[in-house]
């Protein structure tokens, strides 16, 4: 398990088997493997609500919210909001920013560790318990007699307030909270790392992409979680201690929390994917032996991506009623998104343009995410029109939209880059095959889940809803077929992970400290895989 | 070393001013969206005047009353009139009639807005029982004024000139207080779900 060259550079390196190892640790490797570890958990948990979600659509009627084992139509929209809060805050935040950011920020800029190893401690530690809330949100009264929270991942009041009386909802407030400490903490422990960290040389100019992907990251959570903290605390207030923040009956307004949130929640998307454009960049220009194309334009326009993120917040809310001046402003300044979004999907292509491209693993997920993220991204130009989305509105046009760039989008660069760091972090090599049967059933698993749901959303089927009339029965039994793909996929991806346990120590499967090839240019591939428990004793020199 | 965790420090101290000052703003946002409300007019919050501006001028607008209780008020309110038509800078009382129809006393308290909203800046309220929280008696009735004027600035502006219909709209809410708390917390106020 534990490599003989870390074995060989620090005598102290910890078992394995200690849990003081995992439960003290300060070691950002250690607290990255943590995080991936707790992504996969939490992943498995939102990917199976889901498939509750598309076993209740397969077909018109109550198949699984029938007031039997699963419970009712209020568990299913129990069900929803759990699936989005556990995807965006358990799966793909830890993974990204937690698992991929803890462990390649340092390596990459040259450092021995992150700034405060032990806030990191903390970050981590604090997500368990948030987690832990959220799921036992799912057991208390919510509504009446029924249990949990059934007010989507958007918590809008009044049905977040007065519409849900029991004490669901305060937990999941409270797990909210804890979430959001936790990445407030890891947000500022990212920054000060890498504005003051950077191995001699490296100046902000020469950071590999995938660090400042993480830098524009930490500086969204930074600007945004306390305003979603704010705004969940007036919440909790409104529901508990009798302040009027979104009552109207008090002078409050309802729309002031979605105002609130959604200036958390669209950098939030952006937190989603950002650390993926940089995972993208990085394998991108490995496997076609080139230097990124346009590195600072790539760099500049996460910056620019995360600026505007900030200003655009009320596209989601284009049906309050707000101005047509208003909707004007946002369209126009959501539709500028896709300029620096474009800079970098055509900067990969050109990356690849006269390349000598090999289609291992992490590219082949790499070119899945361009593809897909693409497709998103143009569902996402028209849904910016506030004309359009006057009908678009809360259909499944947009869960397509949303899922092509997340479910997809997101998940395959998290795929990618598990499958281009997987003997960096686990000192083991992958069987590719299996990895790549596990790419064929996630696009087309994927793709048969959400295509179709473009045209459910055009012909009008809302989303929320347990059950929906005859007429978008087809599609919605195409896409319940594609989770299953998807569900054959996730069992490959398991595999992949036993196999290579069972056969770690076969010489087949011995680490190599960099198996790409010369063009693997960042700090890490210079490392022995796994990196030594303290890397850079000796800080590099960057020329 | 020494150096390096003074910088550290520093980057931290800051990045925790910055998420001190957005919880700020989060809270700073309420009297704000109030305040910009106010002053532009946004989603047809109208204006409050002390006395109309003795101007009157020939252009006319109809008005249209709209009354509307949350679905937990059991009060009974509607306009006495459903429209009347306006000289632009005249002072109009107008009135509104609400009924308790319960056992028990309530105090409720009404929100307002007008459309079109672009009209907002220049409707003026000079005196409205919805500045107030109002308390009927069991069973007793009331006709509650609502004094106002249509600001003569309207007709200067030319985005305004198709505005011949305005609608005030009110809506009563019970007022929060400890009672009406609890009933309202009770689990007949469910929100509906689909069963």
């Amino acid at each position: 398990m534990s490599s003989e060259a870390a074995a060989h550079h620090d005598d102290h390196t910890p078992s394995y088997w200690s849990w003081k190892r995992w439960v003290y640790s300060t070691n950002h490797k250690d607290i990255g493997t943590m995080y991936l570890v707790f992504a996969i958990l939490a992943g498995i948990i939102g990917g199976a609500m889901s498939g509750l979600i598309r076993w209740e659509l397969a077909e018109p009627g109550l198949q699984v919210f029938n007031n039997g084992f699963w419970g009712n139509s209020h568990n299913y929209n129990v069900i929803t909001a759990m699936h989005g809060l556990i995807m965006i805050f358990f799966m793909v935040m830890p993974a990204m920013i937690g698992g991929f950011g803890n462990w390649f920020v340092p390596l990459m800029i040259g450092a021995p560790d992150m700034a405060f190893p032990r806030m990191n401690n903390i970050s981590f530690w604090l997500l368990p318990f948030s987690f832990s809330l959220l799921l036992l949100s799912m057991f208390v009264p919510g509504v009446g007699g029924d249990n949990g929270f059934g007010g989507g991942w958007v918590m809008y009041p009044p049905l977040s307030t007065s519409g849900h009386n029991g004490p669901a909802f305060d937990l999941v407030i409270l797990s909210l909270h804890i979430a959001g400490v936790s990445s407030i903490l890891g947000a500022i422990n990212f920054i000060t790392t890498i504005f003051n960290m950077r191995a001699p040389g490296m100046t902000l100019h020469k950071m590999p992409l995938f660090a400042w992907a993480t830098l524009v990251t930490a500086f969204l959570l930074l600007l945004s979680v306390p305003v979603l903290a704010g705004a969940l605390t007036m919440l909790l207030t409104d529901r508990n201690f009798g302040t009027t923040f979104f009552d109207p009956a008090g002078g409050g307004d309802p729309i002031m929390f979605q105002h609130l949130f959604w200036f958390f929640g669209h950098p939030e998307v952006y937190i989603l994917i950002l650390p993926g454009f940089g995972i993208i960049s990085h394998i991108v220009s490995t496997f076609s032996r080139k230097p990124v194309f346009g590195y600072l334009g790539m760099a500049y326009a996460m910056v620019a991506i995360g600026f505007i993120g900030f200003i655009v917040w009320a596209h989601h809310m284009y049906t309050v009623g707000m101005n047509v001046n208003l909707k004007a402003y946002f369209v126009a300044a959501t539709m500028i998104i896709a300029v620096p979004t474009g800079i970098k999907i055509f900067s990969w292509i050109a990356t690849m343009w006269g390349g000598s491209i090999s289609f291992r693993t992490p590219m082949i997920w790499a070119i899945g995410f361009i593809f897909l993220f693409t497709v998103g991204g143009v569902t996402g130009v028209m849904l910016a029109n506030a004309g359009v989305d006057q009908a678009f509105h809360d259909t499944y046009y947009v869960v397509a939209h949303f899922h092509y760039v997340l479910s997809l989008g997101a998940v395959f660069s998290i795929f990618a880059g598990f499958y281009y760091w997987y003997e960096k972090i686990f000192g083991v090599k992958y069987n590719e095959m299996l990895a790549n049967i596990q790419f064929f059933f996630f696009f087309v698993g994927a793709n048969l889940i959400f295509f179709p749901q473009h045209f459910l959303g055009m012909a009008g089927m809302p989303r929320r809803y347990v059950d929906y009339s005859d007429g978008y029965a087809f599609w919605n039994m195409v896409s319940s077929i594609g989770y299953v793909v998807m569900l054959v996929g996730m069992f490959f991806f398991l595999l992949v992970l036993v196999e290579s346990i069972l056969l770690r120590n076969t010489p087949k499967r011995r680490p190599e400290a960099n198996p790409w090839g010369e063009s693997a240019t960042t700090l890490e591939w210079t490392l022995s895989s796994p990196p030594p428990f303290h890397q850079f004793n000796e800080l590099p020199k960057i020329k | 070393m020494k150096f390096l965790r003074d910088k550290n420090t520093r980057v931290l101290t800051i990045c925790l001013a910055a998420v001190v000052t957005m919880v700020g703003m989060a809270y700073a946002a309420v009297p704000l969206y109030n305040l910009f409300c106010r002053v532009t007019g946004y989603g047809g919050t109208t204006q409050v005047a002390e006395a109309d501006t003795g101007q009157v001028l020939d252009r006319t607008v109809e008005i249209r009353f709209d009354a509307s209780t949350d679905h937990s008020m059991p009060w009974v309110f509607e306009p006495v009139q459903t429209k009347m038509t306006v000289h632009i800078g005249e002072s109009v009382l107008a009135y509104y009639r609400a009924t308790n129809p319960t056992n028990h006393p309530i105090t409720g308290v009404a929100t307002y807005n007008i459309t079109p909203f672009k009209a907002a800046p220049y409707f003026s309220k000079i005196e409205c029982f919805c500045f107030t929280e109002q308390t009927l008696a069991p069973g007793e009735s009331m006709d509650m004024p609502v004094l106002f004027f249509v600001d003569p600035d309207l007709d200067e502006t030319a985005r305004l000139d198709d505005v011949r219909i305005i609608t005030l709209s009110y809506t009563f809410y019970e007022a929060e207080s400890d009672e009406t708390n609890i009933s309202s917390a009770g689990p007949d106020r469910g929100t509906a779900s689909l069963d």
